[in-house]
């Protein structure tokens, strides 16, 4: 079972080529772009959204409009032909993950997608097993942050444990979480 | 620079189509030209070696994968690898040494495969602006058959049509979709539609044929104005199309249209004609109707109204709406309304005529003379002289809240007779008012006869067909197949012109075949019965290269190309009095209605006197013998909708079947005439014989042979429905479309295996699908009466569960349930549930959630009544599947479901041997395998597609619950009744089931459970069901004799 849950066989941290070298450490990190300017949907969808590509093209129309990095986007752009991404984050087909109840309460994109911003290639940071999910299902509190940092990469949990803990309460109280472990929450 | 082109080395790109904004076909998009042709050469050629064609070569294959073809399904895929069945000794021992050494090391292969190496995120270029990737929109539409046109609300998932639901704001349908439309759906995406538009073997551009089309019109012009060009079309309820063929006219004014339909409105239109001077339609209010007699009219399930009809009798079936209505009904077989009547007469179908006239004698007054017209041509026979006298003063007494409707099947005497009946009981203005018919053309079969005779004297040089294959459903006397073919000595003059969906039986003789649009690839507008306009918008592009209709007549004006949306848009912008048009234009598309008028009602009565004239024009059938009765198929229509592999395997409400037609003749007669079921007879009707198989059928009327239409269908490609059952239309004739006697039945040594998905149809004492009288009702209300064994609280040692949320739960009324089947059909396409085909359903492997248990109680000899139950997975309090399955695949959720996890289900089947139910199915064979890439995306991507091996049922639409919720929670709010429905719930017509939480006291559902008449499938088992089943009530008439109480009847027949 061990080896099952190792992370070569999760595909964990291991970063994955993509057809345009997109660097989320430059528009994440260095340029402090939100997460949800790109990935619009994460609030009302069950998809959190892969950017379209106009969305590239709203800057990059603007900035680096000649750069050779860029050539296939503007391909893409012109020829109206999408961006063929490779997935990352991939859940078997009898799991129906929905990104908006998770961000609505209050859990960030950073406890599920890592430091997003250190990242050159994106990788996979969390197992994805369904050990993982139960651990926040049965006791989402530890994993709940305010709002206003949803997708904060940075945030951290006040160091005081107890200080932690009250957090954790209020916030639990103010987002109205409960746990959800019956399997039709994420099997139908 | 990292190519740009997705590799295509990674299995799951290869259905991804190449954008979602154009949802174009992979298969069909990148197959280069010279397959197109290649594969029309092949098809072409196939035609005259039907059963050896390349094109149809491959989708055999694919027909015997799709139905399960038991044998092959064994061939081709063993249950164990070779040699896992062998005794582990000697050589066979290392054998399968090696077999589990090879197992071990595919079990580590798994492990590591267990992600794809190469999924692709495919995001659009530019998004659309109304659309969320994973969230779905609903588009109004609509779609035309049988002469009207429903509104519809169709669901779609990232550009693909996923579900059909009955337009909400739709007068008629008022949320509710038939079997029909729904399914319709599923030929959106058959892979075996028409794709090559093609004049006779050889593969055109629409541009050629179009060229083709205005030279031929042009041509016609100048020399003769069209009087050689003959159009033959459905019947028209569409207004842009109505204004293309005013054009056309114009343009050439010799030209003819004419129309069929197989189920024809004409006798009603020739009996309005006469009363009112232009043909009308009758429209039902019977929500204000007492007294119901009908007179073979199958009101709640054939077209074109059924769906308000069935919503308004359903509401006055439940006495929480006031006092129950009473139905009388005289007709020749069981139909979905006899089995809802409280007083049914086994009659012939020229004996309602009879009935007719000796009611109209009873009520006097103005009918008096109208009346003994009608009995000149058919005396009433002694033995309905009571029924007919207690019918008749009900319906005096009632006068003003009572109506009498009579069936598309009867003559327009009949008719004549309904509605003097209706002036003259006040009906008319209260509970049935005329409007003025959609479809004024003759659309009947008599109608092409001159066509027919034109054609084979050489008189047509081009016929345009846009009627749904006519030379396979006209009747064999017309010879509209032989006028078609090379047996007229005039056919290599005459050009045939035909749009289908399908290459079928017509496109056999066609010269030019268009590849037709389905309804949801173009742009079209049409009429429901009662005149509100819908807005047909289509959800895709075409997937086939098919050519909307209206662009197809257009060629014939020769002007610039315009898409039907511009041909719509234009025609409403011309004919629309509003001032901003593009703003109403919006409005009416979203909507899907065209606020325009629905139709006015004539202010006239009826004009009685008129109606002893077309009495007395009326020619009685011939009698004598079996009478031959045909009808139209409660699945598959009159064949239109016969590939549909939902449809198929939908069972018959009456008779259970699926997968066939049947000759139904009364358990009587079968004795009579030495006949069991699935004996196959010889019909003899005027000069023809049929091979059929019969099958008895009780509450069919003795001496009548009933033959369902749409069966037999011999088309090239349509390979679903291809030699399934029998073409009744070989003896149909034109003279008698529906009923005439002189039949004879002989028996055969042959005999045909019929599947059916329930066989038994008593419930042998026991309390299941609950039906009485109201008398009987109120008597045992009371402890210790029949109803305590379904009620009241038993003792239970097992722990209660405990709920601090929502507790879901339904309800379903068998009082309104009048076994339609629609449900069925929308719980199959809401959960992606496989169709397993005849085989498999003989073996009992059907795999519908929810089925229609269909009872008979009486006489089955004699007269017979009918209940017909839904059951789906009742979500035990104390479910017996939970118990005994060995890995928690099947367990309680905390608002009260019975969880059903297909990963972790092993498959034991324990849970199914379990369940007192019988609701849950088991996935014998891998049934979704092997699906085309255009089916694939007719799947509810929020529903689990399973696997082989997994055991499923229903789960009250969890993704419905989940979805709603959590919309509602990211909204902090709970969940509003109104916003969770449950599919089945949705699109029933008669809103039979209610679904909601029991938390909510106010809700339908919980007001349900606390009705009176609710009570608990098999109570006593203690399984405490979270469904609950509310009594049906009769509501007899104490004045005929009731029929004998089933007790005296039940255990075993």
């Amino acid at each position: 079972m061990a080896y099952v849950r190792s992370p070569f066989v999760t595909f964990q941290n291991h970063p994955v080529e993509q057809p345009i070298e997109f660097d989320h450490r430059h528009h994440a990190g260095d340029e402090q772009i939100d997460c949800r300017y790109c990935h619009t949907s994460v609030e009302d969808a069950p998809s959190a959204g892969i950017p379209s590509t106009t969305i590239c093209m709203s800057c990059h129309a603007q900035v680096w409009n000649q750069s050779p990095y860029l050539t296939a986007v503007r391909e893409a752009y012109y020829t109206d032909q999408p961006i063929p991404w490779v997935r990352v984050h991939n859940l078997p087909d009898f799991v129906y993950f929905n990104h908006s109840i998770h961000v609505a309460k209050g859990v960030g994109c950073a406890t599920c997608h890592g430091r997003v911003d250190e990242m050159g290639a994106l990788e996979q940071y969390a197992p994805l097993t369904m050990q993982w999910c139960l651990d926040c299902h049965r006791d989402p509190k530890p994993f709940l942050r305010p709002q206003e940092f949803i997708t904060s990469m940075t945030w951290q949990p006040p160091e005081d444990p107890q200080e932690a803990a009250a957090l954790a309460d209020t916030l639990a109280e103010q987002y109205d979480v409960h746990s959800r472990t019956s399997c039709t929450t994420c099997h139908r | 620079m990292p190519p740009l082109k997705p590799k295509l080395d990674g299995a799951p790109m290869k259905d991804t189509p190449t954008s979602f904004a154009l949802p174009v076909v992979s298969d069909a998009a990148a197959a280069p030209a010279q397959d197109v042709v290649g594969e029309a050469l092949d098809h072409a050629s196939s035609r005259s070696v039907a059963d050896e064609g390349a094109y149809g070569k491959t989708y055999w294959r694919s027909l015997e994968e799709k139905l399960g073809t038991a044998e092959y399904l064994e061939v081709t895929k063993p249950e164990f690898p070779e040699g896992a069945d062998l005794p582990p000794t000697g050589v066979a021992r290392r054998e399968f040494m090696q077999l589990l050494g090879a197992s071990m090391a595919l079990a580590g292969a798994t492990a590591c495969s267990t992600r794809p190496v190469d999924e692709r995120l495919v995001p659009f270029t530019r998004t659309p602006p109304e659309l969320t990737p994973g969230n779905p929109l609903h588009y109004a539409s609509g779609m035309t058959f049988g002469g009207s046109t429903s509104g519809l609300l169709i669901t779609a998932r990232e550009g693909r049509p996923i579900k059909v639901e009955g337009n909400p704001q739709h007068p008629v349908n008022q949320g509710a979709a038939s079997q029909f439309e729904q399914s319709f759906l599923m030929s959106l995406y058959d892979p075996q539609r028409a794709r090559v538009l093609r004049n006779g073997k050889s593969p055109k551009a629409v541009r050629t044929f179009g060229e083709e089309m205005a030279i031929i019109s042009d041509r016609a012009t100048q020399e003769n104005g069209g009087a050689r060009i003959r159009f033959l079309t459905e019947p028209n309820t569409s207004p842009v199309l109505a204004h293309l063929r005013e054009r056309i006219q114009e343009r050439l004014p010799q030209a003819r249209f004419h129309t069929y339909a197989s189920v024809s409105q004409d006798p009603a239109s020739e009996a309005t004609r006469a009363l009112f001077g232009q043909p009308a339609s009758a429209m039902y209010d019977l929500s204000k109707a007492d007294i119901i007699l009908s007179l073979d009219a199958d009101f709640l399930e054939s077209r074109p109204a059924n769906l308000g009809n069935a919503r308004a009798f359903a509401r006055r079936r439940d006495p929480a709406e006031g006092k129950l209505n009473r139905l009388y009904m005289c007709e020749p077989r069981l139909s979905v309304t006899g089995g809802m009547a409280d007083h049914r007469l086994r009659v012939k179908s020229q004996e309602v005529l009879s009935i007719a006239s000796a009611v109209a004698a009873r009520i006097g007054g103005n009918l008096a003379e109208v009346a003994a017209a009608g009995a000149r041509k058919a005396p009433l026979s002694s033995e309905f002289q009571k029924w007919v006298d207690v019918v008749a003063s009900d319906l005096r007494e009632n006068a003003g809240r009572c109506v009498v409707i009579a069936g598309e099947r009867q003559p327009a005497a009949v008719h004549a007779l309904a509605a003097a009946l209706n002036a003259e009981l006040g009906a008319v203005g209260n509970t049935v008012r005329y409007v003025p018919a959609t479809v004024t053309e003759t659309t009947d079969a008599s109608a092409l006869r001159s066509l027919v005779d034109e054609l084979m004297a050489g008189q047509v040089d081009t016929l345009v067909i846009t009627a749904w294959n006519p030379v396979y459903r006209t009747p064999v006397d017309l010879g509209l197949e032989k006028a078609l073919s090379a047996e007229n000595p005039h056919r290599s003059k005459l050009t045939v012109i035909y749009t289908s969906l399908f290459e079928d039986e017509t496109s056999q003789h066609a010269d030019w075949f268009v590849p037709a649009a389905h309804e949801m690839e173009a742009w079209g507008d049409g009429r429901a019965e009662d005149g509100t306009v819908s807005i047909i918008q289509p959800l895709t592009q075409p997937i086939f290269n098919g050519v909307p209709a209206s662009e197809l007549l257009a060629y014939f004006l020769h002007e610039p190309f315009r898409t039907s949306y511009q041909i719509l848009r234009d025609f409403w912008r011309g004919r629309a009095e509003v001032a901003d048009f593009d703003t109403a234009w919006e409005t009416w598309v979203s909507m899907g209605i065209v606020p325009e008028a629905s139709a006015q009602s004539l202010t006239e009565g009826p004009n009685v006197q008129a109606a002893r004239a077309v009495v007395d024009a009326y020619t009685p059938a011939a009698t004598g013998e079996l009478e031959v009765n045909f009808v139209p198929s409660y699945a598959v229509f009159d064949g239109q909708f016969a590939n549909i592999t939902w449809l198929q395997e939908l069972a018959d409400p009456i008779s259970k079947i699926v997968w066939d037609n049947a000759a139904y003749i009364s358990p009587a007669t079968a004795k009579r005439l030495g006949l069991e079921a699935g004996d196959v007879a010889v019909l003899t009707y005027r000069d023809r014989t049929l091979e059929v198989p019969v099958w008895p059928l009780p509450g069919t009327t003795d001496d009548v042979v009933v033959l369902p239409l749409g069966y037999g269908r011999q088309g090239l490609h349509e390979v679903v429905a291809r030699d399934v059952g029998f073409n009744a239309n070989l003896v149909r004739t034109a003279k008698a479309p529906w009923f005439e006697g002189g039949a004879t039945l002989t028996k055969t040594k042959k005999t045909h295996k019929f599947a059916l998905t329930q066989s038994h149809w008593r419930m042998e004492g026991r309390p299941l699908a609950m039906d009485m009288s109201v008398a009987d009702f109120h008597e045992h209300t009371g402890e210790g009466a029949k109803l305590y064994r379904v009620r009241g609280e038993l003792p239970n040692v097992l722990p209660d569960f405990e709920y601090d949320g929502y507790k879901w739960a339904m309800a379903i009324d068998l009082a309104r349930c009048t076994g339609c089947s629609a449900c069925v059909i929308a719980c199959q396409a809401e959960n992606n549930i496989p169709v397993v085909g005849k085989e498999q359903v003989l073996r009992g492997r059907e795999m519908h959630w929810l089925r229609l248990d269909r009872y008979f109680s009486g006489d089955e000899m004699g007269d017979v009544e009918m209940v017909v139950q839904p059951v789906m997975c009742v979500h035990c309090e104390k479910a017996p599947c939970e118990y005994v399955c060995p890995v928690n695949a099947t367990v309680h959720s905390d608002e009260g479901l019975n969880d059903m996890v297909y990963n972790r289900c092993v498959g034991t089947r324990y849970c199914a041997n379990n369940c007192p139910y019988k609701v849950r199915r088991f996935n014998y064979l891998h049934y979704t395998a092997d699906k085309s890439p255009t089916e694939k995306m007719l799947m509810n991507p929020d529903v689990t597609v399973r696997a082989r091996g997994v055991m499923e049922k229903c789960t009250y639409c969890v993704q419905r619950i989940e979805r709603v919720r959590i919309d509602a929670r990211v909204q902090k709010r709970p969940i509003y009744e109104k916003e969770l429905q449950s599919a089945c719930q949705q699109t029933c017509p008669t809103e039979a089931i209610s679904f909601g939480t029991l938390s909510d006291p106010n809700a339908q559902v919980t007001k349900d459970h606390n009705d009176e008449r609710s009570y608990m499938l098999l109570h006593e088992l203690g399984t405490r069901p979270r469904t609950a089943h509310m009594v049906r009530l009769r509501n007899p008439n104490p004045a005929l004799v009731p029929p004998k109480p089933a007790e005296a009847h039940e255990g075993g027949h």
